[in-house]
């Protein structure tokens, strides 16, 4: 009676456990298994061709990785710096009530849906591109990038905030009481310690840009073809996501074509998932 | 230095304040009572667009709530579990998997959704569909929050009730649930939030543009406030679409910060 016969609340609990356990499981078999079916019929260099033609059998997997890879670069060289300074501008120049005024901004940022960060891309975005580069309509991946960094944005100045807050004050004082001027403790003392946030941060923020859909998939042209060179960023483009969510609604259940997508998923979800567990893995331990 | 660093941040300080103004400018001109209460709402589509998007808003909100009434079960199930039996070593697995599915895109959840439980299950585009593949998408901040939650309350109090002879049933109901119901409702309420911006996963699985005013039951399919603006947004010839759909947007993004304003209160008013 003691050992062995769990209480109603503990058979409960186990079996709301279970239920999550194997409902993700079967999501992830599926898409491990319909990926696999793919893979096994072209193999994996299909990676590293550069033709789409779901019609033609032809499944090649390059202009898409090219595509999100830039559209992620771009994305990173703006926010980044942007996001960073924002940071040190709200954590250590203005007074904390401004702080919290821009922590909540950043917040509302964070919290706008990505479907219309698409329709502000769509209608505001690519009409000022076309106008001011002369473009044909303004789809490109510089758009791709513009809009994702805007949306990447509050996680990387999120995360650098609350390292930069989280350096001890002993720190700052010691720093202060040796003479070194602001610049110096801003280079010598907080970036260096609170480094491992910010990198973690932007680890993150990597990792939300490459599932982005919506927003990107409005504004990048789903043209499945290499940048002509291969630093063109002002022509239409596909990403991974945008692949998906365009073919997936005329992918026939069960094609090779749908089984594709689902590699494309499966390339996707590993890749994120390396970038959000490394940055778990850096982040400081406290 | 400080002058490099306020003008590299003035995109990031001002961006925030412009995107949410330039919304509601947009939506300005459609942004009026017959928005909710227009006469015709039989037929939604192509259509009629300039007609009321209370279906969409219903759909959208059922969605939400659905997610959450299958998710929050199971979230506190997993807190649970991590609080009173997991050792030290599968609480960091625990912990482990929640933050690599938190890093899986969401469109691959609704990849996964729409083979499993659209094509295999066959329950077809559906309501149900749709929240549950919500439900997996929020499933981790959910227990994450929970985990969290649970985790601030203070040891000695769980021990002094466990060594009265309370069950652990007793200990949740009676100390902790009073004791964090804030941080509860913080993570719920930033759950919803996520789940009402989830676009991507719900587009082939649950929503359809026209056809659809209400769902007869949670086997039929519904529409929903993002994915009518998706759709809305291509209709480029169309200039009351568009008028449409910002205003669709502003009434999204105003549901979403309600969700998550909501949720930075009590947060700070749980540190105070």
């Amino acid at each position: 009676m003691f050992i062995s016969r769990p209480s109603l609340f503990a058979s409960v609990v186990w079996l709301g456990c279970l239920t999550a356990v194997f409902s993700i499981a079967v999501l992830l078999w599926f898409l491990w298994d319909n990926s696999w079916l793919f893979f096994q019929q072209f193999g994996i260099q299909t990676l590293w061709l550069d033709e789409w033609y779901p019609y033609e059998h032809l499944y090649g997997f390059l202009p898409a990785i090219a595509g999100t890879a830039w559209a992620l670069w771009i994305a990173l060289i703006i926010a980044i710096p942007c996001g960073l300074a924002a940071a040190i501008v709200s954590s250590e120049i203005v007074s904390s009530t401004w702080q919290a005024w821009i922590r909540l901004s950043m917040e509302v940022l964070a919290g706008i849906p990505s479907v219309v960060y698409g329709l502000i891309g769509l209608w505001l975005l690519l009409p000022t591109l076309q106008s001011q580069l002369n473009l044909l309509t303004g789809h490109s991946l510089l758009a791709a990038g513009l809009i994702l960094s805007l949306m990447i944005l509050p996680t990387i100045m999120l995360m650098a905030q609350d390292a930069l807050q989280g350096v001890a004050s002993e720190q700052r004082e010691a720093a202060k009481l040796l003479g070194l001027n602001w610049n110096q403790q801003l280079w010598r003392i907080l970036l260096p310690q609170a480094w491992s946030g910010i990198r973690s941060g932007i680890l993150l923020a990597v990792g939300r840009g490459l599932g982005e859909t919506m927003a990107v998939m409005l504004v990048v042209g789903s043209l499945d073809k290499m940048p002509e060179p291969f630093y063109n960023i002002l022509e239409p483009a596909q990403t991974l996501t945008s692949r998906i969510g365009r073919e997936m609604g005329e992918a026939a259940f069960g094609s090779l074509h749908f089984s594709a997508l689902m590699a494309c998923g499966l390339i996707l979800a590993i890749v994120a998932v390396f970038f959000s567990l490394s940055a778990q893995k850096m982040r400081p331990t406290t | 230095m400080k002058i490099i660093l306020i003008i590299l941040a003035i995109p990031a300080l001002l961006l925030p304040a412009a995107c949410v103004l330039y919304i509601f400018y947009q939506a300005l001109p459609a942004l009026n009572l017959s928005l909710i209460l227009g006469s015709d709402i039989a037929v939604v589509g192509v259509n009629s667009i300039g007609q009321s998007i209370l279906p969409q808003i219903t759909g959208s909100l059922l969605m939400m709530g659905l997610a959450c009434f299958f998710a929050l079960p199971i979230a506190l199930s997993i807190a649970l579990f991590h609080a009173f039996w997991a050792k030290k070593r599968q609480k960091k697995l625990l912990m482990a998997l929640l933050q690599m599915l938190q890093g899986i895109p969401p469109i691959v959840y609704g990849l996964c959704g729409l083979i499993v439980l659209v094509h295999t299950l066959q329950w077809g585009i559906s309501l149900a569909a749709g929240a549950v593949i919500l439900a997996i998408i929020i499933l981790p901040l959910l227990s994450n929050s929970l985990i969290h939650a649970f985790a601030r309350i203070p040891r000695e109090q769980t021990d002094a009730a466990l060594s009265l002879g309370l069950s652990k049933f007793r200990v949740l109901v009676r100390i902790w649930l009073p004791a964090s119901w804030s941080n509860i409702l913080t993570g719920l309420l930033l759950s919803m939030a996520r789940a009402l911006s989830e676009t991507a996963p719900i587009l082939f699985t649950a929503t359809v543009f026209s056809g659809i005013t209400w769902p007869d039951s949670i086997f039929s399919p519904v529409t929903s406030l993002q994915t009518h603006i998706f759709y809305l947004a291509q209709e480029g010839s169309n200039i009351q679409a568009i008028h449409t759909a910002w205003a669709s947007a502003a009434t999204l993004l105003l549901l979403v910060l309600c969700f998550s304003l909501a949720a930075w209160y009590l947060r700070r008013y749980n540190k105070t």
